[in-house]
């Protein structure tokens, strides 16, 4: 269920924590897992984890539900995350979240028809100099403009 | 400006161990190395420096190191909060990529002081270029025998590592971030016993923000007076305002505390043209909003603020203007803290649902004239029967937001629309 | 105790220990503080603030379950600040409460219920629509109605912390924070049921008892449960003239506040249509509904005719039998001038208790360091016992193994040595001799051959190294044939590591059955009635298929045509009317007054909670009426309580003997026969919702490898009628069956 490839990421990690610890390993477990299976976990790879971890299965479904950044269905290929927390607000997030959806023709929580993007309104995320702003992998795109966006989801393949 | 945690930011590759070093880093490490820093010199310099807490309390750093049970047997542990999650806050994030290395000399300093031989630093899981840099210079730390055990043969040992959320603000939460480290779901714990006693793993912990970390190689190089005397009496030292929202030109800043708001509004460019001030929340969401004529005479210090019937909080400075409603603000505020209720709390858990909705109902024209009253009730039996200052921090911009803004409600209600005109 | 502090509670000084919990002090006052999530056996969660109080000198209200008392602290429970709090928690607890108190199963005995009467304001100001939760079910004995769940996490934490299995957890966060299991797999501890007893409200409820009645139509009834050792105390609870329920009575020093599953469902047994309602006699090959004085007439008749010497007699019976049952039972048996008497039904070798005693009391167990288990699964044998012990590997203490097989315990095994039965002797011969020579004492003849290895040795390490180590020696001896060879080695290393002991091979109320002596001084023991020329037998609740080892062999030779068999019984049974001469129907679980002794050989009595099903009659009178129609002396009782008194008047008979360790003959292969906990005696057999958990369910017959290759096994294959399962866990040499079927054979 879990790759030697995952496994050998999650090692790295487990060897930062004391031994027995082992746990501590178990968002970016998750994390991990998830990246490989496209952007979401099931209860196989839940079950995995928990196994691989020593864990109780329940202990690492709670984890998983409890964090934002865990997604229970499929995504989109991108997952277009956009701020729409008080400073972002603040300077036309909402307005640029609704721009994205109608040139996607995506709603929030959504797939795109051709399952390329998906987006989720969220919560600050800590980037509220450059609002508004989104992220899309790891990376944060910052003082987005209409015209920002589209240069954005021109480069999405 | 700019002259401790965010000193970096204007170099060339300001994150590398060799601009660090260039700035004068590390030369308290290395003095503690080589045995010419005690411990209790350390202590004495902090409690000088008057260095309290960056990460919202403001509570005394040299003071919180001082209850750590330095002498008692076993492991113990010192963590960085990097889990920057309030509202309207973003100064940690620009240390991590600009200044990383203070980060870990501050951090590996406290495990000195305190005896502790292990570090994490909890890096919100959203912060991955941060984390990436962050991973080189521990690198770096590391390659340059900095880090490790018997580090330059000086028998101190200190291992760092970064550990990395998955979205939840509370985990930001002291003890929550603890239960989050151990691999659990991020629920608070209850106090006492407190982290000194019974922390990660069940040992004594220290937890400091990044920039309280950032700002200890600093202080020690520079000395407790030299930090204690570019702020007010009561708020020692410099402090980074994230200054966002209806500003010209929203930025970090890091300023002496008692700069008058007045001129951290001017350093941020001030408001746009043709509007007017409205109101600050000058701490990061979860502080109480300040009116514009209050705002405009404080100065960023504790208590200057508190005085101004708010708190110094995060150091996130949210500026709005004549545009702004006040009802939909303070919705979205709501929102957040229902959103992230990590749900144990009865009071929490149920309120910040309770409060979310209500607003949400007047906001879709379905208000009642009964409302206020109930939002103002929600909040107050919310305030101080939690576990964690969520909850109040849920209840308090509500509070803030109905008394300052009350007609800017009642027209809602009444009308089923904003007051302000471009706007619902 | 030691109470050295003063705190004052609403103005009353008040005495606890430094660090003692408010809520803990005020509970011993009897100052009542309203909580949910704390509860006196579980970590403290301070999660419902349910409980905030206002102590002098702090700006906010504290709960009280969290708050450490220290000296001089002022608290006041119930003064506007603290009612204001706590007024505050009651009305958010109850905006996402259904308000369906009258078809809730926990109305009337609602801790939320009860607080809100006193709390609640009666107009909600809350309009927004309530909460609903999805139920994932979790198995067939608790109810859930998760919309009703006010995040206590009592259940929560009950599993992880003294069911010792993590299974529910509190996922999500926030408002939707939800009290669930993984997938609705069902719950798989033998202690599940607790969790409805520690669930504030009706989220969690007794499957079995779903809309049966309402809680205050029911009578209580204090009384013992009788599945185990234990004897945990219960409450039976009745509605005209049926038990409709069972929960826990608190015991600390028996079963703490705790019940197992088999004691809190195995009632549903009673109710089964299977009960033998009517006196039955076989005229002629026929079965005949009887009256009782005929069928009376008809039992002492052919009593009378088959037994013309006493020696032709034998009587057994079940050893879930009530003291006062076996006692008569024996007086009656040894009245006919018989020696011919056994309730050891499932050994190959009547091995004698008194080859090991039990000298450890059941709160002791908490307390050790150490425990060796021999033969046992012990956490489905003997829960409670179990519980206990899992109690003291919480505080640090480890246990090591010697079984047939790797069981799946509640609390990590430090050192598990598999060893089929034929083994067990060596092994633990292995085990004495390295503890000898620890010590360096002089080795016994028998254990100079004797080879050990490194598992031996680490076992007699952890046994010597404990300061207070026990030894526990299971149910699965008693299929051994050297089973007193066994039980001999064990009393031998528990004194050799100066361990204290635990013999829970003697299971059900068997404590009583020793007491009155309930097997032949010189006579002839279980296998043996079942395989001489007795003519005339007494059988009492028993159950050949299920309660015999040599069930076949039993059954042909009660089927004999010169053998009258008196049956009392309290359950139908195929086989039973294929032997038996006349079925008198007596009184089962809950239907006759009795004693129970524990394994702390305390005797617990009880009256009975409902009136026995049909005709049936409690047992005790049967045997009487029948003593007399057979003018036996010394029976002249008018009631149960009498008999227990004269029973327990008899000293407890334990003069320790010496079974000599020698080489016996074994099989190449052995077959550990254990029936799942919930088919242990008749009631639990017939209880229906037990029978259809994961823990009911289990049947298969494990066996590795090499043996399944020597048996010709594969995986699936039927091995008397069990599922094979080929796995590494079992002990070479052994086929480990774990079923709730029949016995179909004859086991070492
Ligand atoms: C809901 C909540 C969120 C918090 N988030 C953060 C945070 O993101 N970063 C942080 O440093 N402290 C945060 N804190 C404060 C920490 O609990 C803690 O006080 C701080 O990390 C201590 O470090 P300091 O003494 O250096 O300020 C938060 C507190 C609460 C109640
Ligand atoms: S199900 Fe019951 S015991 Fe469990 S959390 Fe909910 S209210 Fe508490
Ligand atoms: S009983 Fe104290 S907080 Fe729940």
């Amino acid at each position: 269920m879990i790759s030697d490839q995952a496994k050998k990421e999650i090692d790295i990690w487990v060897a930062k924590y004391p031994e027995g610890r082992q746990s501590s390993a178990v968002m970016q477990a998750l994390t991990i897992v998830q990246k490989e299976n496209g952007g979401s976990l099931t209860n196989e790879l839940k079950q995995a984890v928990a196994d691989y971890l020593e864990m109780p299965t329940i202990s690492v479904e709670e984890v998983a539900t409890f964090y934002e950044n865990y997604n229970h269905k499929p995504v989109g290929k991108h997952v277009i995350r956009f701020c729409h927390n008080i400073s972002c607000m603040l300077n036309g997030s909402d307005e640029l979240i609704s721009y994205l959806e109608e040139k996607l023709d995506v709603k929030t929580g959504e797939i795109s028809k051709d399952r390329l993007v998906s987006v989720k309104r969220v919560e600050c995320l800590g980037a509220c100099v450059g609002a508004p702003m989104c992220q899309i992998g790891d990376q944060y795109y910052e003082n987005l403009t209409k015209k920002r966006i589209d240069e954005i989801l021109d480069g999405l393949k | 400006m700019n002259n401790i945690c965010l000193k970096s930011i204007d170099k060339d590759n300001p994150s590398s161990l060799a601009t660090y070093e260039t700035m004068g880093g590390y030369k308290v490490w290395r003095k503690i190395l080589n045995g010419e820093l005690s411990p209790e010199k350390i202590l004495e310099e902090l409690k000088i420096a008057g260095l309290r807490g960056r990460g919202g309390a403001g509570f005394p750093t040299g003071l919180k190191w001082s209850f750590m049970p330095r002498n008692q047997e076993g492991q113990k542990y010192v963590v960085c909060n990097s889990d920057e999650g309030e509202p309207g806050t973003c100064h940690d994030r620009d240390i991590l990529r600009f200044n990383p290395h203070s980060v870990i000399e501050g951090m590996a300093i406290a495990g000195y002081v305190m005896n502790a031989t292990v570090g994490y630093n909890y890096i919100r899981g959203e912060f991955m270029e941060p984390y990436y840099r962050c991973e080189e210079a521990l690198k770096e730390a590391y390659d340059a025998g900095l880090l490790g055990t018997n580090i330059k043969g000086s028998k101190v040992c200190f291992d760092l590592y970064s550990h990395l959320g998955a979205g939840a603000y509370i985990c930001g939460e002291e003890t929550a971030l603890l239960e989050s480290l151990e691999g659990k779901k991020g629920q608070p714990r209850f106090k006492p016993p407190f982290p000194a006693n019974v922390g990660l793993y069940g040992k004594p912990t220290t937890i400091n923000n990044t920039e309280s970390f950032a700002s200890v190689p600093e202080i020690l190089s520079r000395g407790g007076q030299w930090f204690a005397d570019l702020g007010v009496p009561n708020s020692g030292g410099t402090k980074c305002f994230s200054v966002t929202g209806n500003v010209k030109n929203p930025s970090n800043f890091e300023i002496p505390m008692g700069t008058p708001f007045s001129d951290l509004l001017k350093l941020a460019g001030g408001l746009r043209k043709g509007r007017t001030l409205k109101g600050v929340i000058p701490g990061g969401s979860s502080t109480p909003v300040i009116p514009a004529a209050k705002a405009m005479k404080m100065t960023m210090d504790y208590d200057s603020i508190e005085k101004a019937g708010s708190m110094l909080g995060a150091g996130s400075v949210i500026v709005m203007d004549d545009t702004t409603c006040m009802v939909k603000a303070l919705t979205r505020l709501a929102h957040f803290y229902y959103d992230e209720s990590c749900g144990q709390c009865t009071p929490c858990r149920e309120g910040t649902g309770w409060m979310y909705r209500v607003l949400k109902r007047i906001m879709d024209g379905q208000g009642k004239s009964e409302d206020l009253e109930l939002l103002l009730s929600v909040q107050d039996k919310m305030l101080g029967n939690t576990i964690c200052a969520l909850a109040d921090g849920a209840a308090m911009p509500v509070e803030s937001f109905i008394r300052h803004f009350r007609e800017e409600f009642e027209y809602y209600i009444k009308h089923g629309k904003s007051m302000v005109e471009n706007d619902g | 105790m030691m109470v050295d502090i003063e705190i004052e509670i609403d103005g009353k000084v008040v005495h606890g220990y430094p660090g003692e919990s408010l809520i803990s002090i005020a509970d011993r006052q009897g100052i009542d503080i309203p909580r949910f999530c704390y509860h006196k056996k579980l970590s403290v969660a301070a999660n419902c603030r349910m409980c905030l109080v206002d102590i002098e000198g702090n700006p906010t209200p504290q709960p009280a379950c969290s708050t450490l008392s220290s000296a001089g602290m002022k608290v006041h429970t119930n003064n506007e600040k603290a009612k204001t709090a706590q007024k505050a928690v009651m009305e958010f607890l109850l905006i996402n409460h259904p308000l369906d108190c009258p078809i809730c199963d926990q109305g009337g005995e609602c801790e939320l219920q009860d607080v809100a009467m006193e709390y609640g304001s009666d107009i909600s100001r809350f309009t927004e629509g309530k909460r609903i939760v999805d139920d994932k079910g979790i198995g067939a004995l608790i109810q859930t109605d998760m919309t009703r769940c006010i995040h206590c996490t009592r259940c929560v934490r009950f599993g992880a912390e003294v069911a010792g299995i993590v299974e529910m957890g509190a996922t999500g966060r926030g408002e939707d924070l939800k009290i669930e299991p993984f997938l609705s797999e069902g719950i798989q501890s033998e202690l599940s049921g607790n969790m409805i007893d520690v669930c504030p409200v009706g989220a969690l409820t007794s499957k079995p008892f779903r809309y049966e009645v309402r809680s205050w139509q029911m009578n209580s009834i204090q009384t013992i449960a009788r599945h185990d050792l234990v004897g945990s105390n219960i409450f039976t609870q009745t509605h005209k003239n049926k038990v409709k329920r069972v929960v826990a009575r608190d015991n600390e020093s028996i079963n703490e506040t705790w019940i197992s599953d088999r004691d809190r469902f195995s009632y549903q047994g009673l109710n089964s249509e299977n009960r033998v309602l009517i006196p039955k006699i076989k005229v002629k090959g026929e079965w005949k509904d009887a009256s009782w004085s005929d069928a009376l007439d008809f039992a002492t008749n052919g009593i009378k005719k088959n037994a013309k010497e006493g020696s032709q007699f034998g009587t057994l019976a079940s050893k879930n039998a009530t003291l006062e049952e076996l006692f008569l039972l024996q007086k009656f048996t040894r009245g006919l001038g018989s020696d011919n008497l056994d309730y050891r039904l499932d050994t190959s070798n009547p091995f004698n208790a008194k080859v090991l005693e039990s000298n450890i009391s059941l709160t002791e167990l908490e307390t050790i360091d150490h425990a060796l288990i021999v033969n046992s699964y012990l956490r489905l044998e003997q829960p409670m016992i179990n519980h206990r012990i899992r109690k003291a590997t919480l505080n640090g203490a480890s246990v090591s193994t010697i079984n047939a097989k790797a069981f799946n315990f509640n609390y990590r095994i430090s050192q598990s040595v598999l060893t089929s039965p034929q083994n067990t002797v060596a092994t633990l011969s292995g085990v004495l001799k390295a503890l000898l020579d620890k010590s360096s004492q002089t080795l016994p003849g028998y254990l100079n051959s004797v080879t050990i290895d490194q598992t031996h040795i680490d076992i007699a390490n952890a046994l010597s190294n404990a300061k207070h180590p026990v030894v526990v020696l299971g149910e699965h001896v008693n299929g051994n044939k050297c089973s007193d060879q066994v039980a001999q080695l064990v009393a031998n290393i528990a004194k050799a590591s100066e361990a204290k002991t635990l013999n829970a091979s003697l299971t059900g109320n068997a404590h009583s059955a020793e007491r009155v002596n309930f097997k032949p001084d010189n006579g002839k023991n279980a296998l043996q009635i079942l395989s001489s020329d007795l003519t005339a037998f007494i059988l009492f609740d028993i159950y050949p298929n299920f309660d015999c080892i040599e069930s076949k062999n039993a059954i042909e030779h009660l089927s004999r045509d010169d053998a009258f068999v008196v049956v009392m019984n309290s359950f139908d049974d195929e086989s039973v009317l294929s032997f038996a001469n006349v079925i008198l129907p007596i009184a089962s679980f809950y239907e006759t007054s009795g004693t129970h002794i524990n394994v702390d050989n305390i005797a617990q009595s009880y009256s009975a909670s409902v009136k026995s099903a049909g005709e049936s009659k409690p047992g005790w009178k049967v045997i009487k009426v029948l003593a007399d129609l057979l003018n036996l002396e010394g029976f002249d009782f008018t009631d149960s309580s009498q008999i227990a008194d004269e029973a327990l008047s008899l000293s407890p008979s334990f003069s320790e003997i010496e079974v000599p360790i020698s080489n016996s003959e074994m099989p190449n292969v052995a077959t550990v026969w254990q029936y799942t906990p919930y088919a242990s005696d008749v009631v639990v057999r017939h209880a229906s919702s037990l029978q259809q958990t994961r823990i009911g369910q289990m049947s298969e017959a494990s066996v590795c490898k090499a043996t399944a290759k020597l048996l010709k096994l594969s995986e699936g294959d039927l091995y008397n009628g069990i599922p094979v399962n080929i796995n590494e866990s079992v002990a070479e040499g052994c086929v480990f069956v774990h079923t709730h079927l029949p016995r179909q054979l004859g086991v070492i």
